[in-house]
């Protein structure tokens, strides 16, 4: 007896939540799903303004690096695994667009991939910091530079690009075949700069590293506690920056376009393009956003970046990659 | 009558138990990669891969340095293995953990440990690297065949005035060979399907089939080559396994177990045991050493910094505290545990019943279990996105399909763990059982799950461990506020800052101090 009144009070309650979540749609609390690389880590708790002004909860979920997320959703255009995709770069755009894997996308943030260089390293030797790409393959700066392989690395094929804005089709294979045997090529950013490179965590052998205009204020933000600095130990040079941009946008196949919409929009305002210096360390690109001071005095957003148009880069990616690896190898 | 009928029932369950582990393998394995196959494989595209120099050249690189990576782990795996299957020694614990370790940390960590030493990528570490990696494997599988081998054979033969290399070559041999046929097979396909190693510690010239399958579909959007190029991978590591699949008449008859022998009795050649483990340790523990080091000091100076903010509970630069992760590892390889051993003894139970008329059933059993090594990380994981993205099967997204995961890369390790122990309990203890009235569910938890115990909690372990480490198809699958160790290490180690790079570091050392616990308690 006791059992069942127990029993039939459970079926009740239960009953009763049912009803109430089924109510709680019909208000539509609707949730609107962000998807992002793995990298993306915004300021804490940014989203909540967004829900309280228009009712809208934002669920991120991440799926990779870039170069996974972006070829897992155009693999899926069509059905995608959320509403709003993050995180297509101008390398990588061309190919989202010939799979219309997005219905509209903006310009989120840029980010600039330049050679970094160890300030006191250079303090302590005869030669000043290089100034420009045709800098490195001078005798004395020989053997000082570590970039990454350009096929599994977006910094170092940023870099690679670069070469090719400035130098142009047909003559930056000369500057590589000069740089040949005065370069090391690391595998990824996590070797090159914290392994190889002199001004990071790594104490290496390279004093020139292929990095983000960006790294020298992150190196100060967060500087070990118990040798908390100033200013930088590293530096930018500008010439030899690649503008590196990312989109945002609704995916195509998206339940939910309207309030896919309304998230790019906050996205793309002041509030959140604000955040976005110190959190993912990116130059916002909303006009009206303000720099924290940290970027203003040490980051780096090149006034004429070097620049290859993402058809260009789609179409002679793959002929580009196996011409610089038949020079390097 | 009662009796009859339950051993019926017995039997039907079995039956569709012994349906799970290659129901579970279908599933989440076979039908992805079939799925990819379908869809992107060409002829054509095939044609031209298949006759491509460059790829030939990189199928030969994958070739070779997996042989030879096989043969380096074997020189320092198979003396450590002896040493601490036979002797006991203060200590034999640690070395035992320190040697298993390696095999589940994050490539980058491992790599950065080898780099940081040789300060060159090349053959040579990668080498190094996989002998870190792989030495686990060999000492998990062949150690308890070691331990259950009578020392008495050793002496008598000794005895009988056979030199060591004889004793070893009649006496030992014979009986770990399938053991270490089996863990050198599984070196082989680890080394040969290796990406993390290569592509950190190899440098940009040094392409194996893995890599280019990860280059070629996600860098350059060629799934149709990537494809071609898993298929022949498969290929290569199937026919591996044909060639080294254990010998159906094994000699199980030798053994009876005997504890070590403690090494303070002063054994023959108490200074060859000492080597035998001392060097293999170095050789495995200096890339952690190197973690540890680095966690602890930034250029030259000794900083306590990181360790106190991260037990303190924040990552510096991430949105996830430093417990959450933890939890979220150890829930993950919890339930990888718990899923992989379950499988695992059902399928080694199957291949242990030696019935000539079951023997086409094994057959497909161990095949389709050997799987999960076969296939590529890189075609699996973009397998299941492209597969289970429809309703009702709307899989790619949900947070359990990360354990499952774990648990098909970790099935044919726990299964090459248990089967050579359920073929050790000798059947006349299960007929005895029967005889004297026990049931078939009693004889089970009784005498097979008793005699199993050492092996289970080992395969617990390694499972636990192989998920807390697993970074390959865990990086294609979709995830929310699911960050474990091994995602935080890499996202930490991937950016800028003294206090974000030794934090990572921090992390990579608290993973190394879990999985010795994980690992060397079993």
């Amino acid at each position: 007896m006791k059992r069942l009144f127990v029993f039939t009070v459970a079926v009740a309650s239960l009953a009763a939540c049912t009803s109430s979540t089924s109510e709680n749609v019909e208000k539509k609390p609707a949730t609107v799903t962000l998807l992002a690389y793995d990298a993306f880590t915004p300021e804490e708790g940014i989203f909540d303004e967004f829900t309280n002004d228009t009712g809208i909860t934002v669920k991120v979920i991440t799926g990779g690096d870039s170069g996974v997320l972006v070829s897992k959703a155009i693999l899926t255009a069509g059905n995608p695994e959320g509403d709003v995709l993050w995180g297509v770069d101008n390398t990588m755009l061309s190919r989202a667009e010939q799979a219309s894997l997005l219905t509209s996308y903006e310009p989120v943030n840029t980010g600039d991939i330049c050679i970094n260089a160890d300030k006191e390293w250079f303090a302590n030797s005869d030669v000043p910091i290089p100034t420009r790409l045709e800098d490195l393959v001078l005798p004395q700066y020989r053997g000082l530079l570590v970039t990454q392989d350009p096929v599994a690395s977006s910094p170092g094929l940023g870099f690679l690009l670069g070469t090719i804005a400035h130098f142009g089709e047909g003559k930056w294979q000369t500057f590589w075949e000069a740089l040949k045997g005065h370069v090391h090529i690391a595998p990824d950013w996590t070797t090159a700069y914290t392994v190889d490179f002199s001004g990071s965590s790594g104490n290496g052998k390279y004093p020139l590293v292929v990095s983000y205009g960006s790294s020298p204020p992150a190196e100060v933000l967060y500087a070990d506690p118990s040798n908390p600095i100033t200013e930088p130990t590293t530096s930018v040079i500008e010439s030899t920056c690649f503008r590196q941009t990312e989109y945002v946008g609704v995916m195509r196949g998206s339940a939910n376009s309207p309030a896919a919409e309304t998230l790019v929009k906050y996205l793309l305002g002041k509030r959140f393009q604000e955040s976005m210096p110190l959190s993912l360390f990116v130059f916002p690109v909303n006009k009206e956003a303000v720099l924290p001071d940290l970027f203003v005095k040490f980051a780096v957003r090149a006034k004429n970046p070097l620049t290859v148009s993402p058809q260009d880069i789609e179409g002679n990616r793959e002929k580009w990659l196996n011409e610089w690896r038949a020079i390097l190898l | 009558m009662a009796e009859r009928v339950e051993s019926n029932t017995a039997m039907t369950t079995r039956r569709l138990l012994s349906f799970l582990p290659v129901g579970f393998v279908a599933v989440f394995l076979v039908l992805p990669f079939l799925n990819t196959v379908a869809t992107f494989f060409s002829v054509s595209t095939s044609r031209d891969v298949l006759s491509d120099p460059s790829i030939l050249r990189i199928l030969w690189f994958s070739l070779w340095q997996a042989v030879l990576s096989v043969l380096a782990t074997m020189i320092f795996a198979i003396p450590a293995t002896w040493a601490l299957s036979r002797f006991q020694f203060p200590g034999a614990r640690l070395c035992r953990g320190l040697l298993t370790t390696p095999f589940v940390l994050p490539s980058i960590v491992v790599a950065a440990g080898v780099l940081a030493i040789s300060q060159r990528t090349g053959v040579i570490s990668i080498l190094w690297a996989h002998v870190v990696f792989n030495v686990a494997v060999v000492l998990r599988i062949v150690s308890p065949r070691w331990a259950l081998l009578n020392p008495r054979y050793e002496e008598s033969a000794a005895t009988l005035g056979a030199s060591p290399w004889q004793t070893f070559a009649h006496i030992m041999w014979p009986n770990i060979r399938s053991a270490v046929n089996s863990a050198a097979a599984l070196v082989f396909t680890y080394c040969f399907t290796s990406f993390g190693v290569i592509s950190i510690v190899g440098g940009f010239s040094r392409r194996t089939i893995e890599t280019e399958i990860f280059t070629q579909s996600v860098r350059l959007g060629n799934t149709d080559v990537a494809i071609t190029l898993a298929v022949l991978q498969m290929v290569v590591v199937l026919l591996v396994f044909q060639i080294s699949r254990p010998s159906p008449l094994q000699t199980t008859s030798t053994h009876v177990s005997s504890a070590p022998i403690p090494l303070h009795t002063k054994p023959r050649g108490r200074w060859i045991v000492l080597v035998s483990v001392v060097v293999p340790v170095i050789v495995v523990a200096l890339p952690l050493v190197a973690t540890l080091i680095r966690s602890i000091s930034y250029r030259g100076r000794l900083s306590f910094h990181a360790w106190s903010s991260v037990l303190g509970g924040t990552l510096p630069q991430l949105t996830v505290s430093t417990w959450r992760v933890i939890v979220t590892s150890l829930l993950f390889s919890l339930a990888t545990a718990i899923l992989a051993v379950a499988l695992a003894l059902i399928a080694a139970q199957q291949m242990g019943r030696q019935w000539f008329h079951y023997a086409e059933q094994h057959r497909i059993l161990r095949f389709v279990t050997s799987l999960p090594l076969v296939v590529s990380a890189a075609t699996l994981g973009l397998g299941i996105v492209i597969t289970y993205n429809t309703d009702p099967f709307a899989w790619r997204s949900h947070t359990w399909l990360i354990p499952v995961v774990h648990a098909l890369i970790a099935l044919p390790v726990a299964i090459r763990i248990l089967e050579p122990a359920v073929q050790a309990i000798p059947p006349s203890l299960r007929v005895g059982a029967a005889l004297l009235g026990a049931s078939p569910w009693h004889t089970w938890l009784r005498i097979d799950i008793a005699l199993l115990r050492p092996a289970l909690l080992r395969s617990v372990g390694i499972s636990a461990a192989i998920s807390l480490g697993e970074f390959g198809v865990t990086s294609f699958l979709t995830r929310s506020n699911s960050t474990t160790l091994t995602m935080a290490i890499s996202q930490l180690l991937g950016r800028p800052g003294a206090l974000t790079q030794q934090s990572g570091y921090v992390l990579a050392s608290l993973l190394i101090v879990l999985t010795m616990g994980v690992t060397s308690r079993a």
